[in-house]
């Protein structure tokens, strides 16, 4: 391995890592500067079920109707985020675990996941640039953040046999794009994920307050 | 905003059939009124009765009137109103009567 | 809003009138004296806008404007769209992401620094803020259907009200809107009925129930203090249609009730809901508590209004900064009470004719109410039948929102209302039964644009027709 490989799959990920997690405490600050307001009604439901249920919301596609009527829709959502998973645990197991991708199996687990989430990406991308609505409201950060990883969980795929022997290209494509999308994440939209437990929990907070979630009796369909 | 024909005229009536101009209305027009938004294939002197008076309470008072002056003044109980105009008073009546869109949800 | 992009839209390009509110202005009038009712002044509205922007957004709502990630998940859960599937400005994210720029270019970070990648931009001039006031106004009923939609949990509709209330303190509203707020401000409801109306009403009603049960025992009290209930009404019962109360009044009475209506305080709607304006929904509705303290009645019941329940039932008690003390519960619930006790007795015979129920958006969505309309039906009705989707997924009446008060966007809304339409038809029902006065007609405005043979009904009118009257009720 050469000292840059070296380099992209140490110092350079801990110095975006730290990086990304200094400036998620500052978001996180930013959004609780904004101020709540408590509820002075008798409650007609359960907060905490309603937050709970809210906050399951990812997985529970039946609940929504919106999810309910996209099967397919919701099936790339799960195929994409696990690939996004996959391939962060790979930059972890890469540089401090590498023995376990030396068992074959694992690889190709890791490498079909990521290779599964890569064709959603295809996928999405180009009902981004075809749909009316979405190309409506679409932004330039929209765009970049998923073809950003659409080409990383490419290098990841190259990347997962992790044989710097063989070309160490894969290997720094892979750590460097990582690298600057842990950089680049707090300024975009990527970090939906830290909102989620917020609008979740307020949202299911006050629903739950007032008793409209969790639903008692489902929305029946015609039969 | 649309225009309807009357008597040769156009009149203007906005997005809901009430007239724009309260003061372009005429006898003419409500039957037309009555007919287009009411489905009133003609008016009875019953129909007359709560038309006239809330036409003279709108040009005396610029409001139109309650419900209840409205049964008061004709001696029709509530029921009547509505059998007479579907749409009830202030969409139904009121509108016959030339007199703009009450504020409000309504 | 630097390059304007040519989409489709049919939000509809109506003028900023302010006819009425300068005679508002003119005739002096106390709200608008004193600062309570805002009206429109030439100046920096933009500045002013974004000051009340930055200014008031709670963290609910700032997470609601950072978390969507613009996947269109919403888009076909909203009535506009769905009837109007070439027009993305139709879309629930369309919609938010115009006030949504806003607060990307002038509160969050990326889109101060480069607005042009998180599309973020602020308002130009007045005429920026008048084709925002035609969005959120007149091509959204705020019914929360996306909200329920959303994988995010983004909450549209409460975008949309906050955006609404910006636009409120600038006057830049609908003049329906600045007319019911001034109505409401000035009267203490939404109708400017008076005092002495109200009285009468009553009065005529409590004479038209003692005909009909042939007792001299009915009453409607006014002010009488320590009553189990303080019954509250919507405006448009004493203007325009009272039977309601006839109802209400012949039902308490044969449940023997202990129950007043206050002289003041008795409007439980709300138009602070709508315009986005908490400062007149903590008036409103502060008015409703305080005759409850004032006459030591034990709960307040709530006839039966959508935004109304919401706003006096759940908003109200957190605009007023008031703690909730006493239950405050739909009417259709204490009919529902009386039921389960036996305190009344229903033939559900009476009611023959099939029934179909829809849900309004501020008691199902915004409230809890969804099986108990449901439970009075069943014990009222022969033949009681669901239309689809229901419940919480049901589709909001078109009305709603306050739009019935501004005409200018009718035309788009009973565009919307095609999927109302087809949900009713598709039922086979007569009647179609709601518990909002906002919906009763949102639903007239349907059936007669699409020409349905349906009617629409209420609770109380249902209960009241099965009620079967014990002979020591009566004469």
């Amino acid at each position: 391995m050469s000292a840059l490989l070296r380099l992209f799959e140490n110092e350079v990920q801990i110095a975006a890592l730290s990086f990304m997690a200094v400036v998620y405490v500052v978001r996180l600050a930013w959004i609780f500067r904004f101020k709540t307001r408590r509820d002075r009604t008798f409650a007609a439901g359960d907060e905490r079920a309603g937050a709970g249920y809210s906050l399951m919301n990812i997985a529970m596609p039946g609940a929504m109707e919106s999810t309910r009527k996209r099967p397919f829709f919701y099936a790339q959502f799960v195929i994409f985020h696990l690939g996004v998973a996959a391939a962060i645990a790979g930059t972890f197991i890469i540089p401090y675990a590498p023995g376990l991708f030396r068992h074959a199996v694992l690889v190709r687990l890791f490498r079909a996941v990521v290779g599964a989430a890569f064709v959603v990406g295809l996928i999405r991308m180009g009902r981004r640039l075809t749909n009316p609505v979405l190309r409506t409201v679409s932004s330039p950060d929209d765009y970049f953040a998923l073809a950003l990883l659409i080409v990383w969980f490419a290098a990841a795929v190259l990347a997962m046999p992790n044989r710097p022997e063989q070309g160490e290209a894969p290997l720094i494509a892979y750590f460097g794009l990582t690298a600057f999308f842990l950089v680049y994440v707090p300024f975009s939209k990527i970090c939906h994920y830290l909102y989620y437990p917020f609008t979740r929990y307020y949202l299911g907070r006050s629903l739950g307050h007032r008793g409209a979630l969790p639903p008692a009796v489902k929305a029946k369909e015609p039969a | 905003m649309p225009f309807v024909e009357s008597e040769g005229r156009p009149v203007e009536v906005n997005e809901e059939g009430f007239l724009v101009r309260p003061e372009e209305w005429t006898e003419e027009m409500a039957k037309h009124l009555a007919r287009v938004e009411e489905g009133l294939a003609e008016l009875t002197p019953e129909h007359w009765a709560v038309i006239r008076y809330i036409r003279e309470y709108y040009l005396d008072k610029k409001l139109a009137p309650m419900v209840r002056k409205m049964c008061q003044a004709t001696g029709f109980p509530l029921m009547k109103i509505y059998d007479l105009f579907p749409s009830g008073p202030a969409k139904g009546a009121c509108k016959v009567a030339g007199l703009p869109k009450p504020d409000g949800c309504v | 809003m630097t390059r304007r992009r040519k989409v489709p839209s049919a939000v509809v390009d109506s003028p900023l009138d302010t006819r009425t509110q300068a005679k508002a202005k003119e005739d002096r009038l106390p709200s608008v004296e004193d600062g309570r009712l805002m009206t429109y002044e030439a100046g920096d509205n933009v500045g002013r806008f974004l000051a009340l922007l930055a200014g008031r957004i709670s963290r609910p709502l700032a997470v609601s404007m950072t978390a969507c990630v613009h996947c269109g998940l919403c888009a076909e859960s909203c009535h506009y769209f769905l009837t109007h599937p070439d027009d993305p400005t139709m879309t629930p994210v369309w919609k938010a992401d115009q006030i949504r720029k806003v607060f990307k270019r002038y509160v969050d970070w990326t889109g101060r620094i480069a607005p042009w990648w998180v599309k973020a931009a602020a308002p130009e001039g007045d005429e920026d803020l008048n084709r925002l006031k035609n969005i959120v106004f007149g091509s959204c009923s705020a019914c929360r259907r996306c909200t329920y939609n959303c994988p995010m949990g983004v909450d549209t509709g409460l975008l949309v009200r906050f955006t609404r209330g910006l636009l409120t303190e600038l006057g830049i509203v609908p003049e329906g809107v600045f007319n019911v707020s001034r109505d409401q401000w000035e009267t203490g409801n939404q109708m400017a009925v008076t005092e002495d109306d109200y009285l009468e009403t009553l009065a005529w009603m409590r004479d038209e129930v003692r005909t009909e049960l042939g007792t001299e025992a009915v009453e409607i009290p006014v002010d009488k203090p320590d009553c189990d209930v303080l019954y509250t009404i919507n405006p448009r019962e004493i203007k325009f249609d009272p039977r309601s109360i006839a109802y209400a009044a012949k039902i308490f009475h044969v449940a023997g009730e202990s129950w007043t209506m206050p002289k003041w305080g008795w409007d439980q709607t709300n138009f602070g809901l709508f315009s986005g304006d908490d400062r007149l929904g903590a008036y409103v509705a502060r008015n409703v508590y305080e005759a409850a303290d004032r006459l030591r009645a034990k709960r307040i019941v709530i006839s039966e209004c959508g935004h109304g329940y919401r706003s006096t039932r759940w908003e109200g008690y957190d605009w007023a900064g008031y703690d909730q003390k006493r239950p405050t519960e739909s009417v259709v619930v204490t009919l529902k009470r009386y039921l389960e006790e036996g305190r009344i007795d229903v033939d559900p015979s009476r009611n023959a004719e099939p029934v179909t129920f829809h849900d309004s958006c501020n008691i199902a969505r915004s409230g809890d109410l969804v099986e108990e309309p449901r439970e009075v039906l069943r014990r009222v009705c022969a033949d009681f039948r669901e239309m689809h989707p229901n419940r919480r997924e049901n589709f909001c009446c078109t009305g709603g929102g306050g739009l019935l008060s501004m005409a200018e966007y009718r035309p788009l809304r009973l565009e919307s209302a095609k999927i109302k339409a087809d949900q009713l038809r598709a039922t086979g029902a007569k009647l179609v039964c709601t518990m909002c006065h906002n919906c009763v007609d949102g639903l007239n405005d349907v059936i007669k644009h699409y020409q349905i043979p349906m009617k629409v009904v209420q609770v109380l009118e249902l209960v009241s027709n099965a009620l079967i009257v014990p002979p020591r009720r009566k004469a």
